[in-house]
């Protein structure tokens, strides 16, 4: 199991953007278990909706994509330094709305992995109900975060 | 090798949102059909999807049109044990 201390080792996302609270299960290049915890304090609630609060679905796909990012995790290199993660394509289905004091559990299966990107199956749940499903593909690039020259236009 | 052909142009018009017609045999992905790096690995995963078939990250940079695509998923699917 991994913590919120190690997670923000790998991960780059911060405060209000670290859309998961805990790893329980991690197979580098295979297969991610996260947990991702909802409160009533989460700030988009204020405005998704005010009378009505629902946890927005790109949210959703947010924290299945960090889910995703600890496919590449190395104990001997921790994530966030010289890598970038884009996001270059999202295949989804919303099932069902998520609301303050829903727990989410983020299973990500690699589909294929390589190193230099990933294609993932990813399921949300909360308790024994799918909330979402997604396939996910993303791409890594190696080195500063965003130089200043223009690469190929990937991204 | 015509059917084989066929699917796999019907896989990638799905992934890259274009007709089957522009896919031609010699059409270059990247050239003339504004394929990216991350389509590429689409196509290559939904092509080992397909055919139950590992095909090794090396692979990737041949796949560049769809002659090509076909020639490599033809060369795994051959080297897949029967009944695997």
């Amino acid at each position: 199991m991994l913590d919120t201390d190690v997670i923000q080792k790998i991960l780059p996302q911060r405060y209000p953007f670290l859309m998961i609270d805990r790893i329980v299960e991690l197979e580098t290049a295979k297969k991610v278990v996260a947990i991702k915890n909802v409160t009533v304090n989460e700030g988009f609630f204020s405005g998704h909706f005010p009378d009505q609060p629902v946890m927005p679905g790109v949210l959703i796909i947010e924290a299945m994509a960090q889910a995703a990012i600890m496919l590449f995790y190395d104990p001997a290199k921790p994530l966030a330094e010289n890598k970038t993660f884009f996001l270059g394509s999202v295949k989804t289905r919303f099932l069902e709305p998520v609301f303050p004091g829903d727990q989410i559990k983020i299973t990500v299966l690699a589909q294929k992995f390589i190193s230099s990107g990933s294609i993932v199956e990813a399921v949300a749940q909360v308790g024994e109900k799918e909330v979402c499903r997604a396939e996910l593909g993303f791409m890594i690039k190696h080195g500063p975060r965003f130089p200043s020259d223009k690469g190929n236009g990937e991204g | 090798m015509q059917d084989l052909e066929s699917e796999i142009r019907a896989l990638i018009a799905e992934i890259i949102e274009r007709s089957p017609a522009e896919i031609t045999p010699d059409a270059n992905f990247f050239t003339d059909l504004g394929v990216d790096s991350m389509m590429a690995l689409e196509i290559l995963t939904a092509v080992e999807k397909k055919y139950k078939i590992q095909i090794p990250e090396e692979k990737l940079a041949q796949f560049t049109t769809l002659k090509q695509t076909v020639i490599v998923a033809g060369e795994y699917l051959a080297a897949k044990p029967q009944n695997a």
